[in-house]
């Protein structure tokens, strides 16, 4: 208090200076109309400033919240998407009413590794947020894996660069089917075998996720051919391919569950 | 009452009728009204108490104001001016040692000159600023400040070398 007042002591003019002032200014504006107008203007003119420059940084502080914001809008597109994925490959079924037994949730990647044989990586969602395993990890221009196991708060996802998972892929326009896994080194390098030879293949035709498993959804697009060799022998083409996104480079992910799983597993396993 | 202070609301009745009553009428060409009611913050004593100092000159810009109902452009004008009279003196006179006691006490003609100068350019330019107070004028406010200066620093000096002969006698 004894400093405060010292403080008070001390730089009295200008405090006195200051306070005459908005008296002054006061008088000034209560006095002639054309400097009160003078003066709101120029109030105006810095008050907008002002609540630009907050603005900008109170924006700069919400980018974080506005992420996620747009991370769940992005989920709610993601279903829609993968639900008219499918539609284009079979016009027909634009008329017909569809289940879409698939659910998106959004999730980020807080550990991942490409540089083992079997690479497996961590997200930040588990049992508690409805995380279950043996459910799909997708990108936006790709998948990522399947979850292996789950904690509470933690899964683990068994990556697509791991040499023993493999994946229903077909072809955008042709339904030749094949299977999608890792060559085990650079990690946008795929091969996709057992493509029958009868279907037409070229450079630069798009692979989209086959739909025969239970895990992804029909038409989620993967990558390129980049090149592809006859196997006379066998009768199966071999097939470089190279994925549209890196997977040792992505944040965001999307957990996709498939509703009908359990349904299809039960089928399955009745089966001789 | 002692005689310092009575000297000084004398002086300070004295400039504010007088620069109501006559300096406001002039309009030299027209429009050039000098303000020579600045004697008084020249005159005040240069060590006394600045707080009452700015307070004083608050009183005596505003009660211009009142008297010549133009809102606060003196009071502004004024007070600022008595504020940073401590600054101008230094900048005019020098090192703490060679202040001289008062305006009138010193004998260095330039020092004086300049500090005049300053003082009046300073009170001028706010004053017109304040008058105008628009960006688009601001030929206007050089042009008054500049002329306007030239007659207040005239009749102040005129005046204040006038004070230091009643004075001496």
């Amino acid at each position: 208090m004894k400093r405060i007042l010292n403080a008070l002591v001390q730089f009295r003019n200008p405090i006195l200076y200051l306070l005459l002032l908005g008296l002054s200014f006061f008088f000034l504006d209560n006095k002639s109309s054309f400097h009160q107008s003078q003066l709101e203007k120029y109030g105006l003119y810095v008050s907008q400033n002002l609540y630009r420059v907050s603005h900008q940084i109170g924006n700069y502080f919400q980018l974080k919240k506005i992420n996620e914001k747009l991370l769940q809008e992005n989920k709610a597109l993601k279903e829609l998407e993968l639900k008219s994925k499918g539609i284009p490959l079979y016009p027909s079924a634009l008329k017909v009413k569809r289940r879409f037994p698939f659910q998106v949730k959004a999730a980020h990647i807080i550990k991942n590794s490409f540089l083992n044989q079997q690479n497996f990586l961590i997200i930040d969602k588990g049992a508690e947020d409805g995380i279950k395993e043996e459910m799909a990890v997708i990108t936006d221009r790709g998948i990522i894996g399947i979850v292996k196991s789950v904690s509470n708060h933690y899964a683990s996802v068994i990556s697509i660069l791991n040499q023993d998972l493999k994946i229903n892929v077909r072809l955008k326009n042709s339904a030749a089917f094949g299977t999608l896994s890792w060559k085990g080194k650079n990690p946008i390098d795929f091969q996709v075998e057992d493509v029958v030879m009868n279907a037409q293949l070229e450079k630069g035709d798009t692979l989209i996720t086959g739909g025969m498993s239970s895990y992804f959804p029909l038409g989620i697009p993967l990558g390129k051919i980049s090149e592809f060799e006859h196997d006379i022998q066998s009768g199966y083409y071999t097939i470089s391919t190279e994925l549209f996104e890196d997977p040792s480079q992505v944040y965001y992910v999307y957990v996709i569950e498939n509703l009908d799983q359990k349904e299809i597993n039960e089928l399955k396993n009745e089966q001789p | 009452m002692n005689s310092s202070s009575l000297q000084l609301v004398s002086m300070f009745v004295l400039m504010v009728l007088l620069q109501v009553m006559l300096f406001n009428n002039l309009q030299l060409f027209g429009f050039i009204n000098p303000m020579v009611y600045l004697l008084f913050i020249i005159m005040y004593r240069f060590e006394s108490d600045q707080t009452l100092f700015i307070l004083l000159s608050f009183i005596l810009g505003f009660s211009i104001d009142f008297l010549s109902q133009s809102g606060g452009a003196h009071s502004i004008a004024t007070l600022t001016i008595g504020f940073l009279r401590p600054l101008l003196i230094r900048n005019a006179f020098g090192v703490t040692a060679e202040i001289p006691t008062s305006f009138y006490n010193d004998s260095r003609t330039l020092n004086k000159t300049i500090f005049l100068a300053l003082i009046i350019s300073i009170h001028h330019l706010l004053y017109f600023s304040f008058v105008f107070f628009n960006w688009n004028a601001i030929y206007l406010i050089l042009k008054n400040t500049l002329l306007a200066s030239v007659f207040s620093l005239i009749l102040i000096a005129l005046l204040s070398s006038f004070y230091k002969k009643l004075n001496d006698s």
